[in-house]
């Protein structure tokens, strides 16, 4: 996809924040809330003096007037380093004509960068393409959105380990956007993956990309084919049909039951369905409900 | 126009019939379109049986017509020509026999009309166009009938198309000498009669009276063998060198006889190793004797001589109206051999007129009558039709055929060309 049709969704994002589920663990400043409580100027709370605390921090003119020693303790802000994980196996090129799938997962991978960088997370990505991945490691300098757009530059097909990429990419970043349409064989593994991750303190957006075509196929599609084993073909009269509806449903109810009771946030995208800033205010606004204070 | 062999079209056009349905009736797997979640689909077998409009139907003519050319040609059309109610096939003898061809020429003209068929012979029966009958000539050689019956049964066999009744007529002297052993046998297989119109015969004025012999010597045994060596005889003997008054003698329908002494006769050549033959047979006199075999025949020509072992001894040219009779046979210059009555009749048979030159008697009356016959005409439908009946349209509807095979499969290989651009343009404007 050339680099200037990214503009769109560039522009789309302009304003929107993205602030953490949670207090993160990491120390190096940034915006989002840290777990550690300091002495700088975002007062948080008073805390009676313990044998141990920096003398230094003890509130003086608080113990003049209480008489008791307190000290101040406040908020610390840290970075959030994001993982944008892009699943590029064939089941991506779809529709073959558009290949729908894979750009409006390539365009949140560089929307969701654009809004993390900008508020001071260093931003990386990992492409799962039938040759292995591309990984970028984080980065907050001024080209990583361009070498993401470049990385991104590739034709979805063959066959590839989500979850083996997944893994790679839970190691360097504390929040992990998994881009994807679940239709990889290992999905289980993906699955604990990403409940490991979200046990060990780590965030995981779950982005679940459907076409409105695999949600009600095209009546005269009589026999249909999977891209990725080409010899798994299956006819589908109209009675197929009502099945296959309803397998799916199912399905993808499970999908997001289990992904969220495993703690990610989960968000079904189907591209075309609505504008492109809702649907990236959806997945950061899962931060603004419960977020910074969970 | 009719068919010869009809089930060939009916076949072709069952063919047809089926090539068509197959083009209307389309039972294929329907093309398979890409869908990830294919896995959702309930495990099923369909086949879709639609009934569709052909797109291809320059195509589908190509291959009716192919087949139907294809059809006909097996089916062997013939092109029939209106028939008359009798055509004649009109044998002339242009033998040796005939003395006057003028005579054969005006009787035949007499009775031939445009629709027939005119067959001249004498040892060979050749069809000919009418027009040739002016320049129609006697031949030096014998005339034989059975050639000419042969001829007239296949023309006869060809000529049923046109007719309802066919007559042979036969324009000859008919000697004795033009009916062989098979010639009666081949009668009877025409069911109708033949009209026999007579012709004048030519008389066998070259009667020997014996023997001239040149180039002898005085002590020469093949002397004591004739009679009479006057030189006025009908045939003359040389047993030395031929010169060319020999040859200009036998041309103008004398009997020449070869028959050297030392050297080899033309058409013989020496044999590697000499052999002793026990005896030599000319028609009907033999001579049994320790002779000694000196040439071998190199040319093929009229055997007039043979050793009792089949191998030729003389050979007999015809050389304008008369022959050369050339002898491979040495005579012994010791012994009585030649004194026997049996060297004698060798020798005479030796120096008997020349083959050609013999007409013979006329033929028998009973022999006149059985080729003749009684009756009426034949009639088409018993005469047997050919075994070969000429089908010109054969080969131009078949090469029509093979050329609309070609344009088919060019057309196809054009119709794939296009497919396979079109899929690879969707392709590229996919990717």
């Amino acid at each position: 996809m050339p680099l200037s049709q990214y503009a769109a969704a560039l522009d789309a994002v302009r304003g929107i924040g993205w602030p953490a589920l949670r207090r993160v663990r990491t120390t190096p400043v940034g915006p989002h809330a840290s777990i550690v409580r300091g002495s700088t100027a975002e007062f948080l709370e008073y805390r009676a003096y313990r044998q141990g605390d920096d003398p230094a921090k003890i509130d003086w003119k608080l113990v003049a007037r209480t008489d008791r020693v307190y000290v101040r303790v406040s908020q610390e802000r840290t970075i959030l380093p994001t993982m944008l994980v892009a699943d590029a196996s064939a089941s991506m090129a779809f529709p073959q004509t558009t290949h729908a799938k894979w750009k409006i997962a390539s365009q949140l991978a560089i929307g969701l960068a654009a809004i993390a960088r900008h508020r001071g997370d260093p931003v990386g990505l990992a492409v799962a393409h039938a040759d292995g991945s591309t990984i970028i490691e984080p980065r907050t300098r001024s080209t990583v959105l361009e070498e993401m757009m470049r990385a991104l530059d590739v034709t979805p097909g063959g066959t590839n380990s989500v979850a083996d990429v997944m893994a790679d990419a839970l190691h360097l970043g504390a929040r992990v956007v998994l881009l994807t349409d679940f239709l990889d064989d290992d999905d289980t593994g993906l699955l604990a993956h990403a409940k490991a991750a979200v046990a060990a303190g780590r965030e995981v957006y779950a982005i679940h990309i459907v076409d409105g075509l695999e949600l009600d196929p095209d009546a005269k599609q009589l026999l249909v084919s999977d891209p990725e084993l080409p010899d798994v073909r299956r006819p589908m009269p109209p009675n197929a049909r009502t099945v296959y509806k309803r397998r799916f449903a199912e399905w993808r109810d499970k999908l997001a039951r289990d992904w969220r009771r495993a703690g990610t946030v989960y968000e079904l995208v189907v591209p075309q369905a609505e504008p492109f800033r809702r649907t990236i205010r959806r997945i950061t606004s899962a931060g603004e409900k419960g977020g910074a204070s969970r | 126009m009719t068919l010869l062999a009809p089930l060939f079209l009916q076949l072709a056009l069952l063919g047809i019939g089926v090539t068509i349905a197959l083009h209307f009736i389309v039972t294929r797997q329907p093309p398979s379109s890409v869908l990830p979640t294919t896995r959702f689909v309930p495990r099923d077998t369909v086949q879709v049986t639609t009934v569709s409009r052909p797109n291809d139907l320059l195509l589908l003519l190509l291959r009716v017509l192919i087949m139907l050319l294809i059809g006909l040609a097996f089916a062997r059309p013939v092109l029939v020509a209106d028939r008359t109610p009798v055509a004649r096939i009109v044998l002339a003898d242009a033998s040796f026999a005939v003395k006057d061809i003028a005579e054969v020429r005006d009787s035949v003209r007499k009775l031939l009309r445009p629709q027939d068929v005119f067959i001249a012979f004498d040892t060979a029966a050749h069809t000919l166009p009418i027009s040739a009958l002016d320049t129609l000539t006697a031949t030096h050689a014998p005339g034989h009938l059975s050639a000419a019956l042969v001829r007239a049964l296949r023309e006869a066999a060809e000529l049923r198309a046109r007719a309802d009744s066919i007559e042979i007529v036969l324009v000859s002297p008919l000697r004795a000498s033009a009916v062989d052993g098979a010639t009666l046998a081949i009668r009877e297989l025409w069911p109708g009669p033949v009209r026999i119109v007579d012709v004048s015969a030519r008389t066998d004025s070259a009667i020997t009276r014996g023997v001239q012999i040149r180039g002898a010597a005085d002590d020469d045994g093949i002397r004591l063998a004739f009679n009479y060596t006057g030189a006025d005889a009908g045939t003359r003997l040389v047993r030395g060198q031929l010169s060319a008054d020999d040859t200009a003698w036998a041309a103008r329908g004398g009997t020449l006889v070869h028959w050297p002494v030392a050297t080899a006769p033309q058409g013989f050549a020496p044999r590697s190793t000499t052999d002793t033959v026990g005896g030599v047979l000319a028609g009907d006199a033999a001579l049994v004797y320790p002779l000694e075999r000196l040439w071998t025949a190199k040319d093929s020509a009229h055997v007039a001589a043979r050793w009792i072992d089949g191998e030729p001894a003389a050979l007999e040219r015809t050389v304008g109206s008369g022959c050369i009779r050339e002898v491979a046979v040495s005579v012994p210059d010791r012994g009585d051999v030649v004194l026997r009555p049996s060297f004698a009749r060798f020798a005479q048979a030796l120096t008997a007129p020349c083959t050609a030159l013999m007409t013979g008697p006329p033929a028998s009356e009973e022999t006149r009558a059985a080729i003749g016959g009684d009756g009426p005409l034949a009639h088409r439908d018993i005469i047997l039709p050919p075994d070969d009946i000429a089908t010109p349209l054969v080969p131009w509807l078949l090469a029509t055929a093979l050329l609309l095979a070609l344009l088919e499969l060019r057309m196809r290989r054009s119709h794939a060309i296009a497919r396979a651009h079109e899929l690879k343009t969707q392709q590229e404007s996919a990717a």
